[in-house]
């Protein structure tokens, strides 16, 4: 779904951007440019992407890869703490070294942030498209199919996460490429927030006229979805999806410190922070580089999420009076 | 869990491999032929008498009953509570990997081939109430350790003792083991169904403590067993979880060389974390002054952090128990079934990656030997497959080129994913990073702990390449060689610890030839030379010696780490 569809369609979007006559898309983002905040997460996010996505391309200037031992930029005979100050940060290692194996604490910070991002964004893809197709199905299907979708939605969310996602982490074997395989345990455990989201809009947007005037001239349950429903729940979607991010990506963090995330020699923040534990006194900056990187993004995804929700949700909008074109009248 | 190796304990699983030896870790080991520990170091003088020394475990004592304690030498805190017919010499280093008579007079007489072992009392042994100790106790002691109900101790004197196989216990069969005969009340003989040289080590278990038969309880005889040793048990909290000690006034220094038993009381307390025994130990507030573990050592980041801080640098002892880390290969499997394939990894590994990755050169030696590099063991100095401090890429290169892998190959490493530091995935990826330089891609199947227990020790299921370690039950070299390299002690079906199925007739020979030996230090020249022979077929390839780093207490004296068990001696520690 493109932003192309979006605000224009939301009910009563029209009254409060009556100076707005722009498209939707425009004037979402006219809406998003007014809020600071969001958009300095915009540009910590952009920039996390970028790193990610150019990760081989950043190690390389620094002539470093994730995997490679350094036995001697570390003090063997005391436990192997990385030799010089700050955890050996140098010309050559701009963050240091990893205690024990002297890698690179850069690169694998960078290619963490592969791991991190790269599975919480497949994950939340993956949830929304669940979410929606079980949203719809249930929105727009006969009593029973509703009813039986809405239960297993319930289940879906009452069943604790992480639970569920170690207990199925733990019985795949071990040649599935584990990155793949944490995206889609997370994906397929925690779709049931945004089907009730969807299931609601849905029933709600199923009585509005253009809607029923659809379903007289005889249209499809899949035609309906695609040409009335899905353009309408494109905001709230996309606002949950938002928000769905961060909390991926801590939980990825969080099976991976619990052992059953992403396998060595695969960095990622989460795998991180569980071998730097034990390191917090002798070498923090070991243990403080995951933990910074990963409270960053988290931060930046949730404002970044806040502010789009804000974006899209006209009542928000004019209630900030952002968007409008006219100044915040509380004289601040 | 850090790097812990249990101490007493322990080991589980030895039903099928009986006379395997466990492996085990126990607790502890050893050390180091480092004089230089000898350290003094919390103290100001000489030891003195009096006080109360307290230890911080994270095992409890549970099932303290001398025929449930599964030990290396008797333990550190049951030796405290139970004597035994031989024990460990209680000195630093090498010294302390010998055995020497305790309740006897002096070590077992062997004769006819040394399947018969006899030893005579001291005189004046008593109780903790003042009867005498006579052989019919340690007779009865032994048959305990027979009954189903009283599981847990080692499995030896099931397999050795004539009849042992059959014996049901003293509850069940009134009748009693007739291979071990009392002729009077200070002379008791051992009839074996083989020779077994290494007698006088065995019989330093908690399993040759003399039980009183007017006071056994049964399983509830472990409540409050009766003492022989210097402390007696004053109360024992939730299967010993604390276990209070104070002085048995019938123990005698005259008849007892070594213990010097010079605190009045001992606390031990133990479910606790091991960060936190290392933490409260640094601390050193109140009582923990005056306290020692002996089942906890420091890992790299808490070593890291107290060789940073002089005073407390102070505060360690080093030890060292024969223990080997080692990557195995079965030959069962391709391409491991290629000799030159082996090779190629022997001399491709980087000891120095795999040392730091086991908590550096402080907390592991490299290891080119099977055998634990200590005397006793008959350590003999070889390296078939020279790797040098990092490993020789280029020659694995060759000898994978000359077995037909030109493009390099690709194998799959399988460790536990326990963050031990030995078969964890720490050492693992060191591994890993190596052989490729010399052309191999390796994969690493990463278990949990218990899965990775039971498929490596599973004849039939057991992978091609993992990471393994052997640790002995008595510093000799038969209980390292055997088990792993005695093609008879393969276990098809049952836990099996000769992973690398080996069955060679001469080898077999020779391990029988030197059991028959009961000159201890001619016996270890032969276990060297043997070592020797079976490392040269590249069966699997020595990694590193682990070595401990024991914090103790400001006010702790006397500290006494021998290469027998490697952690500080309790039966030495002074608190005055």
């Amino acid at each position: 779904m493109s932003e192309a569809l979006l605000a224009s369609e939301i009910p009563g979007a029209g009254a409060t951007a009556a100076p707005a006559p722009a498209s939707g898309a425009r004037q979402f983002w006219r809406r998003l440019h007014t809020q600071r905040a969001a958009l300095v997460a915009a540009a910590v996010v952009a920039l996390l992407v970028l790193v990610a996505l150019a990760a081989p391309l950043f190690t390389a200037l620094e002539g470093q890869d994730p995997t490679s031992y350094h036995p001697g930029l570390v003090d063997s005979a005391r436990g192997g703490v990385p030799v010089g100050p700050l955890g050996g940060i140098s010309s050559e290692h701009w963050l240091g070294v990893e205690p024990q194996t002297g890698r690179d604490l850069f690169a694998r910070l960078v290619y963490g942030a592969r791991v991190s991002l790269g599975v919480a964004l497949a994950a939340t893809l993956l949830q929304i498209a669940i979410g929606v197709t079980v949203g719809l199905a249930c929105g727009l299907g006969g009593r029973r199919l509703d009813q039986s979708l809405s239960r297993a939605t319930d289940v879906m969310v009452a069943l604790p996460l992480m639970v569920l996602a170690l207990a199925l982490l733990a019985v795949v074997p071990g040649g599935f490429p584990r990155p793949v395989l944490v995206a889609l345990v997370i994906g397929f455990v925690g779709w049931g927030g945004v089907a009730k989201v969807v299931r609601a809009r849905a029933i709600s947007l199923k009585s509005l006229d253009h809607v029923a005037a659809a379903r007289l001239s005889g249209w499809g349950g899949v035609r309906i979805a695609r040409r009335e429903l899905l353009p309408a729940l494109a905001a709230p979607v996309i606002t949950y999806a938002a928000l769905l991010v961060p909390g991926n990506i801590t939980v990825e963090a969080a099976l991976s410190f619990l052992g059953v995330g992403v396998k060595p020699p695969t960095a990622s923040w989460g795998q991180m922070l569980t071998s730097a534990d034990v390191w917090y006194q002798a070498a923090p900056q070991y243990l403080l580089l995951p933990a910074a990187a990963l409270f960053v993004t988290v931060l930046a995804l949730t404002v970044l999420g806040d502010g789009v929700r804000t974006a899209l949700d006209p009542r928000a909008a004019s209630r900030l009076r952002i968007g409008t074109g006219r100044k915040r009248e509380d004289g601040a | 869990m850090r790097r812990l190796r249990r101490p007493t304990s322990v080991m589980s699983r030895r039903a099928a491999a009986a006379s395997a030896a466990l492996v085990v870790l126990a607790a502890g080991a050893a050390a180091c032929a480092g004089p230089e520990d000898k350290s003094e170091a919390g103290g100001d003088g000489k030891p003195r008498k009096g006080g109360t020394l307290t230890v911080l475990n994270s095992a409890p004592q549970s099932d303290f009953d001398p025929a449930r304690l599964y030990t290396s030498g008797g333990g550190n805190v049951p030796s405290l509570v139970f004597r035994t017919l031989t024990t460990r010499n209680r000195e630093d280093g090498a010294a302390g990997a010998e055995v020497v008579p305790d309740l006897a007079e002096g070590l077992g007489k062997p004769s006819e081939n040394a399947t018969v072992w006899t030893y005579t009392l001291k005189k004046g042994l008593k109780f903790e109430d003042g009867t005498p100790v006579t052989t019919k106790d340690i007779k009865y002691g032994i048959e305990r350790s027979f009954a189903a109900e009283l599981s847990g101790g080692a499995p030896f004197l099931r397999d050795w003792l004539i009849g042992g196989d059959k014996y049901q216990g003293p509850y069940k069969d009134k009748k009693g083991l007739d291979s071990v005969e009392t002729p009077d009340d200070r002379t008791i003989v051992f009839r074996l169904n083989k020779p077994v040289g290494d007698f006088d080590y065995v019989a330093t278990q908690t399993s040759f403590a003399p039980v009183p038969k007017a006071k056994d309880k049964g399983t509830k005889y472990e409540e409050h067993p009766v003492s022989t040793g210097p402390y007696k048990v004053v109360k024992n909290t939730s299967d010993g979880e604390r276990l209070q000690l104070e002085r048995n006034p019938h123990w005698s220094a005259a008849t007892d060389a070594e213990r010097k038993a010079y605190p009045d009381r001992i606390d031990v307390r133990s479910g606790l974390n091991s960060s936190v025994i290392n933490q409260r130990l640094s601390a050193s507030q109140g009582s923990d002054a005056a306290a020692v573990t002996t089942d906890t050592n420091l890992g790299p980041a808490e070593l890291a952090k107290v060789s940073g801080d002089k005073k407390l640098a102070a505060q360690v002892g080093t030890g060292h128990f024969g223990y080997t880390n080692y990557l195995a290969f079965n030959p069962k499997v391709k391409p491991f079934d290629d000799p030159k394939v082996r090779q190629a990894v022997a001399h491709a590994v980087d000891r120095t990656s795999v040392v730091n990755a086991a908590g550096g050169s402080s907390l592991a030696e490299p290891a080119t030997t099977f055998l634990p590099n200590q005397k006793s063991f008959g350590h003999t100095k070889f390296d078939h497959f020279p790797a040098g401090a990092s490993g020789n890429p280029e020659k694995a290169r060759e000898l994978l080129k000359a077995a037909g892998h030109k493009d390099g190959l690709t194998i799959t490493l399988t460790h536990s994913n326990a963050k031990n530091f030995e078969t964890g995935p720490e050492v693992a990826t060191a591994l890993q990073d190596a052989l490729k330089k010399a052309g191999f891609t390796v994969k690493l199947q990463g278990l949990e702990d218990n899965d990775y227990e039971d498929r490596v020790h599973d004849a039939k299921d057991e992978p091609g390449l993992f990471l393994a370690h052997w640790g002995a039950d008595w510093p000799s070299g038969g209980p390292f060689l055997s088990p792993i390299f005695d093609g008879r002690q393969i276990v098809n079906d049952g836990y099996n610890f000769n992973s690398s199925f080996h069955n060679d007739k001469s080898v077999n020979a020779e391990i029988d030839s030197i059991n028959k030996l009961t000159d201890h230090d001619e016996a270890a020249k032969r276990w060297g030379a043997l070592d020797k022979k079976i490392g040269a077929k590249a069966l699997n390839v020595p990694l590193f010696h682990p070595v401990y780093k024991r914090l103790y207490g400001k006010d702790v004296k006397n500290v006494v780490i021998s290469d027998w068990t490697g952690v500080l001696d309790v039966s030495q520690v002074a608190v005055k």
